[in-house]
């Protein structure tokens, strides 16, 4: 889908990511940071939960480990396809442990220690039909790369 | 110091059951337990009552004073509870802890659910959740820790679908459970995936149902036979500390080691656990959980057959929640209807012989890879002078 395209759906939910722009080709997850006790939180809410300062927002990279993952065989939620992904990623360089989708277009390839990437793209909608971009990881060597 | 008792309880069949409204079962379980514990309505002092999802799915609100105003239950503090999957047993420890700290001699605690409607869909842990927008269902969260499990510690399919097997060998025997016929590995195995590696015999099946208990002050219950001393009653919310180890799960830790201090006592003191089955791989943590194998060993622990009847520490010998069916609010109150009458010794074909102390406990709902809520509580059978 083209970026213009993209960018007239709205997102699951408000500041959780960045679409590509400018130079920056990777969409991105947008968290919390605390300076002080210099911890980082997914999503971000408006305190720290240890030291109650306010939360900087902070750019938490787009790539990661899977930790663990499933695949939902029932009925699907929201729109999304059936079956599909979700899991656990360690988050590079942040600490953070975070759930999330995996890509429905490869659900077959995940597994604990796979590096990840982040992309983000129209999968399911708002409970009510409407589409809605939503943040999901996928492997960072492709498939054709992997056939190599 | 003060302490509390189970003086009644009581409870309706899980099922399904169309032509009962939540009230109305509700209504029913607190007469049952009205009745077992031989005391008047006007004697109750305050009412606890749960109930996860009627506000959300039937568009029901205070439901306890509707349901405890059927049997006579009224001018007393009544107090509407909801804490997921431990609604039951949170209404359980709020009753404890108002007779414990002396407010009043005695308490009531009900907790009822109505589940088998068109409109209930996949549970999950709030609407607008952002885990929940991203797919999160109840399942799934289970389903990620098994897989880790297998992953870190060898966990086989095999030893999963055993603790369904058993809990239905158990459940043959319990007239409140919803299945009763026994099944196989190769069934539990060969049935339809809903979130690898759990297939549908290793999900609790949703139910309508109803459960309560009368908790009072030992000073009153004093001449009164067939009462259960309660040891301790705790609940722990979550840390969501990220990153959160799925497979020695703090929160779970936490809770029964905070039980057990409490209690005074360990886990070769219990005799019968009555525990959060809700997934097969469920059942294998909380047996780590509460110290009856080293982390990691619970798969083995599980085939061994000291948490069958007739082993060392018999778990869910109702059933538990994969035999029972899963009324959230009810089934707290549920496991404690069971552990009472194990430690009365009226049991019958699933008596686990010679029981006097019984651990109950019970987990919900999902944020962050970690629970909203788990609690535990220990039971003792009295010892009459």
């Amino acid at each position: 889908m083209n970026d213009q395209l993209m960018k007239e759906i709205p997102p699951v939910a408000p500041g959780i990511f960045t679409l590509p722009h400018g130079e920056e080709t990777q969409p991105r997850l947008l968290g919390g940071f605390c300076p002080t006790c210099e911890k980082h939180y997914f999503p971000r809410s408006k305190y720290c939960p240890v030291c109650l300062g306010a939360l900087a927002e902070a750019d938490l990279g787009s790539t990661g480990t899977v930790y663990s993952f499933t695949v939902v065989r029932t009925r699907a939620p929201l729109g999304l396809p059936q079956p599909y992904g979700i899991g656990y990623v360690d988050l590079d360089g942040t600490g953070l442990r975070i759930f999330c989708l995996l890509d429905p277009n490869c659900i077959d390839r995940f597994q604990a220690g796979l590096p990840v990437r982040l992309a983000v793209g129209p999968l399911g909608h708002d409970g009510r039909g409407a589409p809605r971009l939503r943040p999901f990881f996928t492997p960072q060597q492709t498939s054709e790369e992997r056939s190599k | 110091m003060a302490s509390a008792v189970v003086l009644g309880v009581g409870m309706i069949p899980f099922g399904k059951h169309p032509e009962l409204s939540v009230v109305r079962m509700g209504a029913e379980a607190a007469y049952l337990a009205l009745k077992d514990a031989e005391i008047l309505p006007n004697q109750v002092e305050i009412g606890f009552f749960a109930s996860a999802a009627a506000s959300r799915i039937l568009g029901e609100s205070t439901v306890g004073q509707n349901a405890l105003w059927e049997v006579g239950v009224n001018k007393i503090p009544v107090i509407n509870v909801e804490n997921a999957c431990t609604s039951g047993s949170t209404a359980l420890y709020l009753a404890y802890n108002a007779v414990l700290a002396g407010q009043v001699d005695i308490a009531l605690a009900v907790g009822a659910e109505k589940l088998c409607v068109p409109q209930t869909g996949l549970l999950n842990s709030g609407e607008t959740e952002l885990d929940t927008q991203l797919g999160m269902v109840a399942p799934a969260g289970f389903a990620m820790r098994a897989y880790r499990h297998m992953k870190e510690f060898g966990t086989t399919r095999e030893q999963l679908a055993y603790v369904a097997v058993k809990n239905r060998l158990h459940a043959q025997h319990n007239p409140m459970a919803q299945l009763r016929k026994p099944i196989s590995i190769e069934e539990v195995l060969a049935a339809p995936m809903i979130v690898d590696p759990l297939t549908r015999l290793q999900c609790c099946p949703i139910a309508d149902g109803a459960a309560a208990a009368v908790v009072c002050s030992s000073s009153v219950a004093k001449h009164v036979s067939r009462t259960v001393d309660i040891k301790a009653a705790v609940l722990c919310t979550g840390s969501y500390e990220s990153p959160q180890d799925m497979i020695r799960w703090e929160t779970d830790y936490r809770t029964c080691a905070m039980a057990y201090e409490k209690a005074g006592l360990g886990p070769e003191d219990i005799d019968l656990v009555e525990c959060h089955d809700a997934f097969t791989i469920a059942e294998i943590l909380h047996y780590e959980a509460l110290g009856f194998c080293a982390p990691g060993e619970g798969g083995p622990f599980a085939v061994q057959g000291q948490t069958t009847l007739g082993g060392s520490v018999p778990v869910n010998p109702s059933g538990g929640l994969l035999s029972r069916g899963h009324p959230v609010a009810a089934t707290g109150l549920a496991q404690v209807f069971e552990i009472v009458t194990q430690l009365r010794h009226e049991a019958g074909f699933r008596q686990v012989e010679g029981a006097k102390v019984g651990l109950a406990h019970c987990m919900g709902g999902d944020k962050a890879g970690d629970t909203k809520s788990c609690t535990v509580a220990i039971f003792s059978r009295r010892t009459h002078a």
